[in-house]
């Protein structure tokens, strides 16, 4: 919790920094010799490409359920690279496609959340004044609570199912945006080149859209990396307590927490997804930290 | 400390408009539920007019502003409804979650305690063999310890030690001291994550700065500089936000206390999601919500407290 507190205030206060190159192309050229950013984006990138494969790979159907006698929590083997569940069903094929759902809450969460924070932290940041000061006020109050217990109290109310879990983690999630995006907004449109647009009679939108937010980009995209395991151990935590996505969508989140039961004598209908699912968060963890530490010029030359 | 006081009621007169926003948003909860409500009292078959006497005993009837208004004149009141679930028909929520609430508070004190005395001695070790072997050790242990959701360490780690190793029980509170220890270590692990790699970056800062060049050019023992000098100041940062920790503890409690079957308020969320009923959610998120913003505003006072220039700016 701390950590996102200390890690959006770093973040806000790279503007005072100057100088920095925090454009795209930047960012991929000092993230190529970062190796937590290398690390974590290769991990990300395998993740993905076998998650979007999933239906052209050659694994079986994650919903065929197999119910003949002796075909039921099988322990792992050539035939079941991850083993079998309570119902007969392949874990490997089940852990595939659960990359897709788990994978799609978290990611249109993320784009959702960013997507309010930033209309609202541009417009709060590029105008000022009253809008500002009603706009930050809301951004606050959203911004002290922990998105977990948001997404809890949202998620309860609307009740299970995909979109309720992607809608109540979107609804939580965007003040860490719209905070970063105001502040950014805030010291960019004091900059010359904004200026001098306004001075050619370019329209607000045009301002905020085509020079504002281009050049804050970079902070952005380390909260929407360190978002996306946000998002993914919200997701799974939901799940387990039985609020999050609904049983035959195979989420690692659901996946894990109905293997409990089997703990015991099937050991790897949970662990092989929570394995993944940790993999996953490490990734995107790593990526964001990697960049952070990237953009950030204080800490060069003091490896962490 | 005039100012220090000025300070303090301004942040208090801050947390007022959180403390609405916490009430309304629980409030609202009530609304997007889809289906009515009354549904979970009625008897079944109700009729329309049985089902109208329901409405008008509760003030669903009313419009939902009055309706608002209301729930917070009960709130000022100590007064959050009643339960509508089986096993706690009638019974005051206030009631339930002051029966649940020592348990909660219990864990997350302990787990407070585990996570700072593994965290700060963890992160003093690290930036004292900054990018050595145990350095890198630690900060992987920091990153996976951050990965891992807490209700699956919390599975794994009663396998190990209740279920395997048999030193632990399993779940519950029947085994006296020894049955808060796995929640409270589940709960403290990831926050010791944090604590880690905060304590270590905060000690890299500070080794780094003039006055410790100049007490070790002055040939001060190298333990004497550290423990007394360097560690007084990198642990201030560390310790002051231990206010905010609470939002970490209270999300992680729910969850915690499901696994462990731990009777506090995160257990009673749980099985009040089951039973539908929503009352009890409803005031356990709210009391949750106010521990929050209480850490929230300790944590503002004593960072003030340690450092005038935050009251004076």
């Amino acid at each position: 919790m701390r950590l996102r507190k200390a890690l959006n205030d770093k973040l806000l206060a790279w503007k005072m920094a100057g100088g920095v190159r925090q454009t795209l192309a930047g960012i991929l050229e000092r993230g190529g010799r970062n190796p937590m950013v290398v690390i974590g984006f290769t991990m990300i990138v395998i993740i993905i490409s076998i998650a979007l494969l999933a239906p052209v790979l050659p694994i079986a159907d994650p919903t065929q359920q197999n119910l003949e006698p002796g075909q039921q929590l099988l322990s792992p083997s050539s035939e079941n690279w991850f083993g079998t569940d309570e119902n007969g069903r392949d874990v490997f094929s089940r852990v595939i496609w659960g990359a897709r759902v788990s994978l799609t809450v978290a990611m249109v969460a993320v784009v959702v959340s960013m997507m309010i924070g930033i209309v609202l932290g541009l417009t709060a940041g590029y105008f000022g004044g009253k809008v500002d000061y009603i706009i930050s006020g809301t951004i606050d109050l959203f911004w002290t609570f922990p998105p977990f217990l948001l997404a809890l109290a949202f998620a309860a109310a609307l009740g299970a199912g995909l979109m309720n879990v992607i809608l109540a983690i979107s609804i939580s999630y965007w003040a860490g945006f719209a905070r970063l995006m105001r502040g950014q907004a805030l010291s960019m449109r004091e900059r010359q080149f904004v200026e001098a647009s306004r001075a050619l009679g370019a329209r607000h939108w045009r301002l905020m859209f085509t020079h504002v937010l281009p050049n804050c980009i970079a902070p952005l995209i380390v909260w929407a990396s360190i978002g996306v395991a946000d998002a993914i151990t919200i997701e799974s935590s939901l799940s387990f307590l039985g609020v999050g996505t609904k049983p035959p969508t195979p989420s690692w989140g659901w996946m894990l927490s109905s293997g409990i039961l089997y703990l015991g004598n099937a050991p790897w209908i949970s662990t092989f997804p929570g394995v993944t699912m940790v993999a996953t968060i490490l990734g995107f963890n790593l990526l964001g930290d990697g960049l952070r530490d990237v953009l950030d010029p204080r800490m060069k030359g003091l490896r962490r | 400390m005039a100012d220090l006081a000025s300070y303090v009621i301004r942040k208090m007169l801050l947390a007022i408009p959180i403390i609405l926003l916490a009430t309304l948003i629980v409030f609202l909860m009530l609304y997007l539920t889809p289906g009515d409500p009354i549904t979970a009292l009625a008897p079944p078959h109700a009729s329309v007019e049985e089902l109208d006497a329901i409405r008008d005993k509760y003030g669903l009837n009313d419009p939902p502003y009055v309706q608002y208004g209301l729930f917070l004149w009960r709130l000022v009141h100590g007064d959050l409804g009643i339960s509508i679930g089986a096993a706690t028909r009638n019974l005051d929520v206030s009631g339930l979650i002051v029966q649940r609430l020592p348990r909660t508070l219990e864990l997350m004190g302990i787990g407070l305690g585990m996570s700072y005395s593994l965290g700060i001695p963890l992160g003093v070790f690290s930036a004292l063999r900054h990018n050595t072997l145990g350095d890198r050790s630690v900060m992987v242990f920091t990153l996976l310890a951050y990965a891992m959701p807490s209700f699956w360490l919390g599975i794994l780690l009663m396998l190990l030690f209740a279920v395997e190793l048999g030193w632990l029980p399993i779940e519950g509170t029947t085994g006296g001291f020894g049955s808060i220890i796995l929640p409270a270590m589940t709960l403290g692990l990831g926050n010791a994550a944090l604590t880690t790699r905060m304590m270590r970056s905060s000690m890299l800062e500070v080794i780094r700065q003039d006055y410790i060049t100049q007490l070790r050019s002055r040939g001060l023992p190298e333990k004497e500089i550290i423990y007394r000098h360097a560690l007084k100041n990198a642990i201030l940062p560390v310790i002051t936000v231990i206010g905010l920790d609470i939002g970490w503890f209270i999300g992680g409690s729910v969850v915690v206390e499901t696994v462990f079957q731990w009777p506090g308020i995160g257990m009673l969320i749980t099985t009040s999601i089951s039973n539908s009923d929503f009352p009890v959610v409803q005031g356990c998120i709210l009391v949750l919500a106010f521990f929050v913003i209480a850490g929230n505003l300790f944590a503002d006072i004593l960072y003030a407290y340690v450092d005038p220039r935050v009251r004076l700016g």
